[in-house]
C-alpha cells in the first residue's frame, strides 16, 4: 500500500471537492477560453453548413462590437445593464438564492423612473436625475418584495415566484402602455418621450455611450464592497450552509429578503438608464432580454467581480457584434444568438457541480411550496 | 498487505483513522486501484477497475456516508444504477422486492418512504438489503456503527449474523472494539498501512491488546474525569417544549447545569436530542417555556445565545463548518459584526489571519495553515477547528452533541479534554448523545430522553445498564412517562 488516506473514513464533510477552485467556482482563465473558443469554432461550421463564410461573419461581428466609436458604444451600452443586473443577481446567487425575476423587476423600474422623472418634470436635473434613480430601483425592490417575504415566511421557491412576477410586470407594461401611460397621439404601445430634465446625456456623440453606463461602475464598485464585507460574508456564509449561518445569529429571513431586495433594486436601476439613457422613452420590450441574460452573466461570471464584468462585456459585445453583421452582411443576428447559448452551455457542463454546491444547501432545505425540517 | 477472507465469516478490520481500513475496502470494491499486488474472489482472479465491476462481481461496498439518493424511496434507489435493472423502472415489482427481502430478514424497512424521511439505522438497512437484493456475494461494511445507538447496533450485529448465516461473508470496518466480540469471527488489525495482525480468532483476543496494537498507545483510551467543582446554575431549562413537525419535539423539560458540571443526555438516536440542541442554542423558537443563562433569557434566539456565551458543537460536521470556506475564516465565524475584525465594514484579511493563526496553535488544528479549505481538513481536524470558533472565550454553557463521534482515539481525547476544560473554567456543559461510552466517559449526571421526555435522571454513579435500558426504552418507573 501505498499513501494511506482514508478519506471519507470519519465523517468528514460529505463530497468535499478537493481542488482549489472550491469557493464560489471561480473561473479559471484557460477553461473560460476554451470554451468561448469552443463556441466559435462550432459556431462557424453551423455558418458554414448555412453557407456563410465564417471569417467574413466573426470579421463583421468584430466590427460590429469593437470597430468603431459606435461600436464600442453600442457594446458598452449593452454590457452595462447586464453587468448591473449580473452583480445584483449575484448577491443574492452568493446567499443561494437564485432569482430569476430581473426581467420583470427592469420592468418595473423603467415604470418608477418614469413617473418618478414626470413627478419631477420641473425640478432641476440635479434632484431630477438621482430621483429617478432612486425611484426605479425602489420599484425594483418592491417588485421583488412579494417573492421575498414568500420565501422568507412560507419557504416558497423563489426560482417561481419571481418568474411569475415576471409575467405580471409584462401584462402591467402593456396595459400602462395602452392606456393611462399612453399619450393620445401615438399608434403602438409606449409612454410620453422622458422628461428632458431627467435624460442621461451622451458621452461621445454619435453613439449611445450614454451616462448611464457608469452606473456599471459603481455598482462593480459597490459589489466589490459587499463581497469583502463582514455583511457580504455573513450572507456568503448562508448561501454555504444555512444551518451554520442561523447557529451562529444570522438571520435567515433577514439573508433571503435582503439579498433579494438588493437584486430587485439593481434590476430597476437598470430599467431606470434604460429609459433615462438608451431609449429616452418606455416600451414594451424595453427590459429586452436583460433580465435573463444578466442572470447567465451572474452564473458565468462565478458571481464575482472581474468574472461578472468580463461576461457581461463578452456578452454586450456578442449582442452588439450579431446585429452589425446582420446590417453590413445580411447574415442573421440569430447566429450570434447561437454562440451566446453554445457558450452557455459549456460554461453550464464545466461548472454544473459547482453550480449545485452553490445552491444545494438552500435548495436542499425546501420543496417547492414548503420547508421540509430534518 | 495480505489479507483473506474466508466463506461465511465475519471479519473485523480495526485500525486508527488512517490507518488504511477504507483504503483497503475501496481497493476491494474496485473504486480505487492497488499499485502492486493481486486479488481474488471465490477462488477467480479479481481485478476490478471501477466500483461497478466491484459490484457486477458481487462485492459490495456500504460506506459511512451511505450512497442512496435521498430523494427517492428505497423502491427507487432498488433499480437505480442496478447492474440487471430493466429499461422501465416498474414500481410494484420493484416494491415488492424490497418488502420480500425486508421480511426475508426480519427488517422493517419500507418501500416507498424516502430516504431522507427514514432514520439513518432505517437507511442503513435499506442500503444493505439492496446491496443483497442486487446479488452481493461479499459485504463491506465501513464503520456502520458510528452513528448508531446501542439498540440499533444490536439489530445491525442481528443482521450481519443473519447474512453470515445464508453464507455472505462480511468485511466489518470499525474503530469500536467492543461490539466486536460478539459480532466477527476474526479479527485483522492494521497500523499506518500495515496488517500488524492477520486474521486472530476474535474469542482468543485480549481487546486491551489489540486497541494497543491499534494505536500505540492505550493512554488515549484512558478518561480522566476532573472532579465536579460544582458552582452556581448556569443554565436553567424550564419547562421547554419544542415542536417539530417531522421529528420528535421536546415536552416539557426541566433541568439545570451549574458551573463546572457536565450533564450528559442519553437516548435512541431520533428522541428529541435534536430539538434540544436547538433549544439550548437559541436556534429554534419554544412552543413554550424558556432556557436562561445566567439569568439571561436566550429562548428562540441566535444572537442572544451567542452573546450570553453559549458554544455549540454540532453533531454533523457538515452542518457545522463552512466546508468550501478557509480555515481562517471558519475559525473566526463567530465574530461576524465584531468591528475588531473590521474597516468601514470591510473584513481585515490579515487581522483575521493572525488571528486565527493563534487559535489554530491554541486548539492544535493541522495543517496549520489559516488559507487552507476546511474539507481539507481530517475528521478530527475538523472537530479541532469548530472547538476553535466555538471555545475561543470560555464558554458559559457548551452544548456538545455527540463530540467525540467519529473520532479516532488521539482526536477524542482532545475532545475530552476540551469539554473538561470548559467545566473546569466554570462552564456548563451538556452532551448529547447516542453513544453511551461517550457519555458515560464525560459526564457527571444524565438524564434520559424518550421521544422528548425525560423519563430518568440520575448521578453517573447510580448508571445501570438496566436503569438505563429501560430509560431509553420507556419503561422507566422512576417518573411517569405519559408518551404523547
Amino acid at each position: 500500500m501505498t499513501d494511506v488516506v482514508a478519506d471519507g473514513e470519519q465523517g468528514e464533510i460529505e463530497d468535499a471537492p478537493t481542488g482549489t477552485e472550491e469557493r464560489s467556482f471561480t473561473t479559471s482563465l484557460s477553461t473560460s477560453s476554451l470554451a468561448v473558443l469552443i463556441a466559435v469554432v462550432v459556431g462557424g461550421l453551423i455558418m458554414l453548413f448555412s453557407g456563410e463564410n465564417p471569417l467574413t461573419a466573426y470579421g463583421a461581428m468584430l466590427d460590429g462590437a469593437f470597430g468603431s466609436k459606435f461600436a464600442l458604444g453600442e457594446t458598452l451600452s449593452r454590457a452595462a445593464p447586464l453587468a448591473i443586473v449580473g452583480y445584483g443577481t449575484a448577491v443574492a446567487l452568493r446567499a443561494g438564492l437564485i432569482t430569476i425575476g430581473a426581467q420583470g423587476q427592469v420592468v418595473a423600474g423603467a415604470i418608477g423612473a418614469l413617473l418618478t422623472a414626470q413627478f419631477f418634470e420641473t425640478a432641476p436635473s440635479a434632484v431630477a436625475i438621482p430621483a429617478a434613480a432612486i425611484g426605479g430601483a425602489l420599484f425594483g425592490m418592491a417588485w421583488v418584495l412579494i417573492p421575498a417575504m414568500l420565501r422568507a415566511y412560507f419557504s416558497v421557491n423563489e426560482i417561481l415566484s419571481t418568474l411569475l412576477f415576471t409575467e405580471f410586470a409584462a401584462l402591467l407594461i402593456e396595459y400602462l402602455l395602452n392606456n393611462p401611460l399612453k399619450p393620445p397621439t401615438a399608434i403602438t404601445p409606449q409612454s410620453d418621450p422622458y422628461p428632458d430634465n431627467g435624460i442621461l446625456g451622451l458621452v461621445i456623440d454619435g453613439t449611445r455611450f450614454h451616462t448611464g453606463v457608469f452606473a456599471a461602475v459603481i455598482i462593480g464598485l459597490a459589489f466589490i464592497w459587499w463581497v469583502r464585507s463582514d455583511r457580504g460574508f455573513s450572507y456568503d456564509l448562508y448561501g454555504e450552509n444555512p444551518n451554520l449561518a442561523q447557529s451562529l445569529g444570522i438571520s435567515s429571513n433577514r439573508v433571503i429578503i435582503n439579498s433579494l431586495l438588493i437584486s430587485g433594486a439593481t434590476a430597476g436601476l437598470v430599467g431606470w438608464i434604460q429609459a433615462a439613457g438608451l431609449l429616452q422613452r418606455v416600451y414594451v420590450g424595453i427590459a429586452s432580454d436583460i433580465g435573463f441574460f444578466g442572470l447567465v452573466v451572474a452564473f458565468l461570471g462565478g458571481a464575482t467581480a472581474g468574472g461578472v464584468l468580463v461576461a457581461a462585456l463578452l456578452f454586450g459585445a456578442l449582442q452588439a457584434g450579431g446585429l452589425a453583421m446582420q446590417s453590413s452582411e445580411g447574415i442573421p443576428a440569430s447566429l450570434s444568438d447561437i454562440i451566446q447559448a453554445l457558450l452557455l452551455l459549456g460554461f453550464s457542463i464545466r461548472y454544473a457541480p459547482q453550480i449545485v454546491r452553490l445552491t444545494r444547501g438552500v435548495m436542499a432545505n425546501f420543496t417547492l411550496v414548503g420547508r421540509r425540517r430534518r | 498487505m495480505d489479507f483473506t477472507l474466508e466463506e461465511g465469516e465475519i471479519h473485523a478490520l480495526v485500525g486508527e483513522n488512517g490507518a488504511g481500513k477504507s483504503t483497503l475496502a475501496k481497493i476491494v470494491a474496485g473504486s480505487i486501484h492497488s499499485d502492486a499486488g493481486s486479488m481474488s474472489l471465490f477462488g477467480e482472479p479479481y481485478q476490478p477497475v471501477s466500483r461497478r465491476e466491484g459490484a457486477a462481481a458481487g462485492v459490495a461496498h456500504v460506506r459511512q456516508q451511505l450512497s442512496l439518493v435521498r430523494g427517492l424511496t428505497v423502491a427507487q434507489n432498488l433499480q437505480l444504477g442496478r447492474p440487471d435493472a430493466p429499461a422501465v423502472f416498474n414500481a410494484g415489482a420493484a416494491r415488492d422486492e424490497v418488502e420480500r427481502w425486508s421480511d426475508e430478514f426480519g427488517l422493517g424497512v419500507p418501500a416507498e418512504t424516502l430516504i431522507d424521511d427514514m432514520a439513518l439505522a432505517i437507511r442503513q438497512q435499506a442500503e444493505i438489503l439492496i446491496a443483497v437484493a442486487w446479488g452481493a456475494r461479499l459485504l463491506i461494511l465501513d464503520e456502520p456503527s458510528s452513528a448508531l445507538g446501542p439498540i440499533e447496533t444490536e439489530a445491525l450485529i442481528a443482521l450481519c449474523h443473519r447474512l453470515r448465516s445464508e453464507g455472505t461473508p462480511i468485511i466489518y470496518i470499525s474503530h469500536r472494539l467492543p461490539e466486536l466480540t460478539e459480532l466477527a469471527d476474526r479479527l485483522t488489525v492494521l497500523r499506518a498501512g500495515r496488517v500488524v495482525v492477520e486474521g486472530a480468532d476474535v474469542r482468543d483476543a485480549d481487546l486491551r491488546e489489540v486497541a494497543t496494537l491499534m494505536i500505540g498507545d492505550v493512554s488515549l483510551l484512558e478518561v480522566n474525569r476532573p472532579e465536579i467543582q460544582r458552582g452556581s446554575t448556569r443554565l436553567t431549562v424550564s419547562d421547554l417544549s419544542v415542536s417539530s413537525p417531522h421529528g420528535v419535539g421536546c415536552h416539557g423539560l426541566d433541568f439545570d447545569v451549574a458551573a463546572g458540571e457536565i450533564l450528559g443526555v442519553v437516548g435512541i438516536a431520533g428522541n428529541g436530542q435534536e430539538s434540544l440542541a436547538k433549544a439550548l442554542t437559541g436556534q429554534v423558537k419554544l412552543a413554550s417555556g424558556n432556557v436562561l443563562v445566567d439569568d439571561t433569557d436566550i429562548s428562540g434566539s441566535a444572537g442572544q445565545a451567542i452573546t450570553a456565551g453559549v458554544a455549540h458543537i454540532h453533531e454533523d460536521r457538515s452542518n457545522g463548518l463552512a466546508a468550501s470556506f478557509t480555515v481562517a475564516d471558519n475559525a473566526t465565524a463567530r465574530h461576524i459584526g465584531n468591528r475588531r475584525f473590521t474597516r468601514f465594514g470591510v473584513r481585515m484579511g490579515d487581522k483575521i489571519a493572525h488571528h486565527a493563526r493563534e487559535l489554530i496553535e491554541r486548539f492544535q488544528v493541522r495543517p496549520p495553515e489559516p488559507a487552507a479549505m476546511a474539507s481539507s481538513l481530517s475528521g478530527g481536524n475538523q472537530q479541532k477547528l469548530m472547538a476553535a470558533r466555538e471555545l475561543e472565550q470560555n464558554p458559559a454553557v457548551l452544548v456538545a452533541h455527540g463530540p467525540t463521534k467519529g473520532l479516532d482515539p488521539e482526536a477524542a481525547k482532545a475532545m475530552r479534554d476540551r469539554c473538561f476544560a470548559v467545566a473546569q473554567a466554570g462552564g456548563a456543559v451538556v452532551v448529547i448523545s447516542a453513544d453511551l461510552d461517550e457519555v458515560a466517559d464525560l459526564a457527571h449526571r444524565i438524564i434520559v430522553l424518550y421521544r422528548g421526555v425525560v423519563t430518568d435522571a440520575f448521578p453517573i454513579e447510580d448508571m445501570t445498564p438496566q436503569r438505563l435500558g429501560a430509560a431509553m426504552a420507556g419503561l422507566s418507573e422512576t417518573s411517569g412517562v405519559s408518551g404523547d
